[in-house]
């Protein structure tokens, strides 16, 4: 092989990597909508949610030159077009249509390295058009549809019978339930380094005890793999949710007499399916309030000189192991006056004169600067409730906003909810795990070092000054002062930084997330439960909601 | 004996019901005999319908968690799940309990969950005639008799049945 070739095989991998699950992942969709029309549902999202993964698999394709599946996708883009336009035509047969042609994609990415007889996609697309011609003319002379679709279902061809071949569809409660036995395992092997260590103090160093650190250390890579397995079936494009936004905006935007045109890149990013489902609601939040509230109507665009057409930009991209997702629109943006004025009437002292202090105020319970109640949005349901949905999610999220140029939220969100890599603190005898993502850093507690201002503790901290707050006080241990704490740990979320004094600090450990009962009523100061390897139980810091004045009443 | 665990439990609610009606209810309706787990809280001897019961496990730490009910005394874990832990004696006003090697943990199923209730001691599971269950006499009422279905007196024991739904209807 000449070495010129070799970027393209490359090249080739790379397209194969990232359309292959998209392929399937249209696949499966088109399966679940031949479940939902069956059932005699519109299945109007699921159509919806399929067009940002086949125009993406036209693009990578037909910058690959591999202009079959191009031509494969662009027909399927056209026939779900098509569909989404005529109701009357989804029946079985189009059904099939779809799930054989995404079947027929999925087998020649694939082998997209191999295989080159790829003229199957050419006999498809010409079936799709002639389906499309005859549902066009059909859909006029609904009379004479049954005879046309009676004869060309005879000819259903042998790409359909090749769907499933990679594609297994699994009860995301199989996954939930491995994750599960997966969490058990992580937690019986810290038991073993703990018992390791015990050991090691014990007897001391020997052949042996050299084999087990081996064995333990291998075990732990294992886990790892299958964690990073797991986690990767778990994942869902973000286009699941957000794919149906554009259809959405086009209706609100109709309601509220304007017009919005939506951009999405990065649909194809990735989330695992615990943290999408709980982030259709906040978004839709999001984008609903960017088209009620931000976007101008036509008129007084254009006297602004802006186009008529507003424009609703959706980001999402993978950021140092984190989803960030971006909802902006080029509306007229916060009204800041108004902020800083219900601010005052609501009594918040805050000394925010800059922007984006002033700017996240819009996030508390209460401050929405919507002058009338419209009909699809501002209906008491705030901003305060999505920063809760997302902090919930272990998120954070940011605004920033320029008068008359437009508005911009910022989300942050971790990959996955279930496994965090923790810091282990004790505070009076009991441990804490502070998810990692939220640690700055710990110092030790010099006690020249911490100052008391109106009652707070206030240190120095790499040149700014900042808060520190006594856990056993936050964490309600019910233990009077005793010897002083020796550490502090610095969190952080968003912009908000403050220092949290602790006795001990245990270690760094993956931890897997477990919920907390309904009967614990609603904590604010923990978000969750975890067992440790020694077997016992710890709480899982809401750090979010402590940054926020969380358990400071304590 | 799980499949007639229902019918058992159906058949004391339907008790307590008649208590709340008459006090001279018909008590043989409770059928011949009742399996009851007992244990202790005090002095007092209390039982569950073993149809209730899960499992009975030893205390090992119970993780207190900030601002739960104060009748949750923490969490548990049990087997890699987390069990919460209802201290059962503050909510029969009692003082709460003092941890000892007899102390326990009895796992039940109530309201769609699974809860822990820590006790003092657990005596056996002892069979009782349905026709030794009475209502609740008022020298036992010093406890929150809206927690107790009845007591049953044999073998010259006193055994005080829980309503077990109730006492961990957690939200009251």
């Amino acid at each position: 092989m000449s070495k010129s070739e070799n970027p393209f095989g490359e090249l080739l991998q790379d397209y194969i990597v990232e359309c292959l699950p998209l392929a399937e992942q249209i696949a499966d969709t088109f399966v679940a909508l031949e479940r939902q029309w069956r059932a005699g549902e519109a299945g109007d999202e699921i159509l919806a949610s399929v067009k940002g993964r086949l125009h993406t698999v036209k693009g990578n394709s037909a910058m690959m030159g591999l202009t079959p599946m191009q031509d494969l996708a662009h027909a399927l883009e056209d026939a779900c077009a098509l569909l989404s336009g005529l109701p009357a035509s989804r029946d079985k047969e189009a059904a099939e249509l779809l799930v054989g042609g995404a079947g027929l994609l999925v087998d020649l990415i694939r082998d997209a390295a191999t295989r080159t007889d790829r003229s199957a996609a050419g006999r498809f697309v010409e079936r799709v058009r002639r389906f499309l011609a005859s549902a066009a003319g059909r859909e006029a002379k609904p009379a004479e549809d049954r005879r046309h679709g009676e004869r060309r279902t005879v000819g259903r061809s042998r790409e359909s019978a090749d769907t499933a071949s990679s594609v297994v569809r699994v009860d995301f409660r199989r996954l939930d339930a491995l994750l599960e036995v997966l969490g058990e395992g992580l937690i019986q092997h810290s038991s073993l380094v703990d018992l390791y260590r015990r050991l090691l103090r014990r007897v001391g160093p020997c052949t042996e005890i050299g084999e087990l650190d081996l064995a333990v250390v291998t075990l732990e890579k294992t886990l790892k793999r299958l964690e990073a397995t797991l986690m990767e079936t778990r994942l869902l494009p973000v286009s699941t949710v957000i794919g149906r936004f554009p259809r959405m905006v086009r209706d609100i935007a109709q309601a509220e007499g304007k017009t919005v045109r939506v951009e999405m890149t990065g649909g194809e990013t990735a989330l695992d399916k615990a943290v999408l489902d709980r982030l259709g609601e906040p978004l839709l939040h999001l984008v609903t309030n960017a088209v009620v509230h931000g976007i101008e109507q036509p008129e007084e665009r254009k006297a602004a000189g802006k186009s008529a057409e507003g424009v609703l930009r959706l980001d999402a991209a993978s950021v140092s192991g984190r989803i960030v997702i971006r909802v902006a629109d080029d509306g007229r943006g916060l009204n800041e006056a108004a902020i800083r004025a219900k601010a005052e009437a609501l009594g918040l002292e805050e000394k925010a004169i800059d922007g984006a202090q002033l700017y996240s105020l819009i996030f508390v319970s209460g401050l929405s600067t919507a002058e009338g109640v419209s009909k699809l949005a501002g209906r008491g349901v705030g901003l305060d409730v999505v920063a809760g949905a997302i902090h919930g999610l272990g998120g954070t999220i940011d605004v920033t906003s320029q008068e008359g140029v437009g508005t911009a939220f910022t989300l942050s969100l971790p990959v996955t909810l279930a496994i965090v890599r923790s810091l282990i603190v004790e505070v009076d005898r009991e441990r804490y795990a502070v998810p990692l993502t939220h640690v700055a850093e710990t110092v030790r507690a010099e006690p020249e070092a911490i100052r008391e201002i109106n009652h707070r503790g206030v240190t120095q901290w790499r040149g700014d000054l900042i808060h520190v707050a006594d856990g056993g006080a936050i964490l309600g241990t019910g233990s009077s002062a005793g010897a002083p704490r020796r550490f502090y740990v610095v969190m952080t979320a968003g912009a908000k930084r403050r220092g949290l004094m602790v006795d001990r600090l245990i270690g760094h450990q993956d931890i897997v997330v477990k919920g907390l009962d309904p009967s614990l009523g609603r904590p604010d100061v923990v978000s969750g439960t975890t067992i440790l390897g020694d077997g016992r139980v710890a709480c899982i810091l809401d750090v979010v909601r402590i940054l926020d004045g969380a358990g400071h009443a304590n | 004996m799980r499949t007639d665990g229902p019918v058992i439990r159906d058949r004391l609610l339907g008790f307590a019901d008649t208590l709340e009606q008459s006090a001279e209810a018909d008590v043989s309706a409770l059928g011949p005999e009742l399996h009851l787990l007992t244990f202790q809280l005090e002095r007092e001897e209390y039982g569950l319908p073993i149809t209730r019961v899960r499992e009975v496990i030893r205390v090992t730490d119970i993780t207190r968690v900030p601002q739960a009910p104060p009748h949750v005394r923490g969490v548990t874990n049990l087997r890699g799940r987390i069990l919460a832990v209802v201290e059962i004696r503050s909510r029969l006003g009692l003082e709460p309990a003092v941890v000892t090697p007899a102390s326990r943990i009895v796992v039940v199923e109530a309201h769609g969950r699974v809860l822990g209730l820590l006790v003092d001691r657990v005596s056996r599971v002892t069979k009782v005639p349905g026709e030794s269950v009475a209502p609740v006499p008022d020298d036992v009422r010093s406890t929150d008799a809206d927690y107790l279905t009845g007591v049953a007196r044999w073998d010259s024991r006193l055994i005080i049945l829980l309503d077990l739904d109730r006492v961990l209807l957690l939200n009251r």
